[in-house]
């Protein structure tokens, strides 16, 4: 009998790409703020992230496996959102850069796990442009999917903000 | 379990033709409850046996050497990566499993690599050895993990097991298999004069199965997959056939077999019972007799050389 044809995997390069392209994929929000609901859309790129549940290389970059992640890490975050419909002096555009801390809560993280963080915001347009936030987070299914909560006390109309989050890598 | 039929139902509905991936999510939402193995062993010690083997489910056996356990593959889960579940419970509880002297994961697929598994039996080895590149992708735990290269060993008291080469794809969640491309292997566990050959998952592939034999002449026992088998055509690179698995049998030249890798999880087009039909249907064609290869049940241990 012949041996098997030798598997089709995908090259490193075309991988990064697929990995690339996934990072595009924005989380949808709901936008919740005083006498104002509306919607957006969040994107999040991990410079660095430290894991201390991981076994062996515990700094990674940018393409973090959800095992590296959800074992318990802290990373480093940068996230451009949108939001809809922002008060006229207002653009619905800002940038949040911060620090997040996952712990795990199930079969080292990979079942379930939450989150915990804090971030700057930068926003376009206004006279609030910067300020503070916390997030609270809880994540399933290899971190693919997540729930997180983002308050911002001084943030015009997206006092809270739920992230819906879908998340390869 | 209405909910996972009515799931079922929509996607057939609405998913005709998407391929295998749509028709194995869909075949595992209709899955029926776990089955439970009926009079489950409840000491695996074998005081009679030199060589023995206990088959728990899928990839996982628990091998008796003389006085040495191994386990291979350990996956207690409930569900792989909370989308397939288990058919059957496994044949061993993880809390009558005896102390270990060694845990060998083939690869990091779900299937294979439980890290709630290992959990379960954290204090009963003192060592996992995988391939490598997987140490990165497993989280901290009390006992040594150990990447061995192809044919590189590890030893200790006697017990010696080697990687062998197989053909498979490394990753665990599909897209690092392109980074990850040596985390996968086969193993030959050696001790006292009694050698165990573990497949894990493979392809065909005559060369590694010869080079293995050059240099295991002896092998006692061959653990072989023999599903998935279809679509064969999307299989083929990664799985052997039952066909082929006899095959890789006559290339090993073991003394046994047992097949493994079957009617434990989903993950393809597979009917339940298909592939040990097919296997025996094989065995009949070729003259091969039940003692040379033992179809085992899940929980069932067979005592292959007696003292």
């Amino acid at each position: 009998m012949q041996a098997a044809p030798r598997p089709r995997v995908m090259s490193p390069v075309a991988a990064v790409g697929v990995w690339a392209a996934a990072q595009l994929i924005p989380s949808p929000l709901l936008v919740i703020g005083k006498e104002h609901v509306g919607g957006g859309l969040r994107w999040q790129l991990t410079p660095i992230l430290y894991s201390f549940g991981i076994a062996e290389r515990p700094l990674r970059t940018f393409l973090v496996s959800p095992i590296a992640r959800h074992s318990g890490s802290l990373e480093l975050h940068v996230s451009p959102e949108w939001a809809c419909c922002a008060p006229d002096e207002q653009s619905g555009w800002l940038v949040r850069a911060g620090l997040r801390l996952y712990l795990p809560l199930l079969e080292h993280g990979e079942k379930l796990s939450w989150s915990v963080g804090g971030s700057y915001y930068r926003a376009a347009g206004g006279d609030e442009k910067n300020g503070a936030s916390a997030d609270l987070g809880i994540f399933t299914f290899n971190g693919v999917f997540g729930l997180n909560v983002t308050v911002s006390p001084w943030l015009t109309r997206r006092e809270l903000i739920a992230a819906f989050t879908f998340r390869l890598f | 379990m209405r909910a996972r039929r009515l799931l079922a139902l929509v996607l057939s509905l609405t998913l005709p033709g998407c391929g295998f991936a749509w028709r194995a999510l869909k075949r595992n939402l209709a899955a029926p409850p776990e089955r439970t193995v009926a009079h489950q062993i409840v000491d695996p010690k074998r005081p009679e046996a030199r060589l023995a083997a206990l088959w728990i489910g899928h990839a996982t056996v628990l091998i008796q050497l003389d006085d040495r356990f191994v386990l291979t593959d350990p996956v207690f889960a409930h569900s792989l990566a909370q989308a397939s579940p288990r058919l059957v419970e496994p044949g061993l509880a993880p809390e009558r499993i005896p102390a270990l002297a060694a845990v060998v994961v083939s690869h990091m697929h779900f299937d294979h690599l439980s890290f709630g598994s290992l959990d379960r039996i954290e204090q009963r080895t003192p060592v996992v050895l995988v391939p490598p590149g997987v140490r990165a992708n497993m989280p901290r735990y009390s006992f040594e993990i150990r990447e061995l290269e192809r044919w590189a060993s590890w030893e200790h008291e006697g017990l010696r097991i080697t990687a062998v080469p197989v053909q498979h794809v490394g990753g665990r969640y599909a897209l690092d298999a392109a980074f990850e491309t040596r985390a996968f292997t086969g193993y030959v566990l050696e001790y006292h004069g009694l050698s165990v050959y573990f497949g894990g998952d493979t392809g065909y592939l005559p060369s590694a199965f010869k080079a293995t034999r050059a240099r295991f002449p002896t092998l006692s026992l061959a653990l072989l997959p023999i599903c998935p088998d279809a679509p064969r055509d999307f299989m083929q690179y990664t799985h052997v056939s039952p066909n082929q698995a006899l095959d890789a049998f006559a290339l090993l030249g073991a003394q046994h077999m047992i097949p493994i890798h079957f009617d434990t999880y989903i993950n393809s087009d597979d009917a339940l019972g298909a592939c040990p039909s097919e296997l025996r249907a094989r065995m009949q064609a070729r003259g091969l007799s039940d003692d040379q290869i033992s179809i085992l049940a899940i929980g069932e241990q067979r005592v292959l050389i007696a003292k």
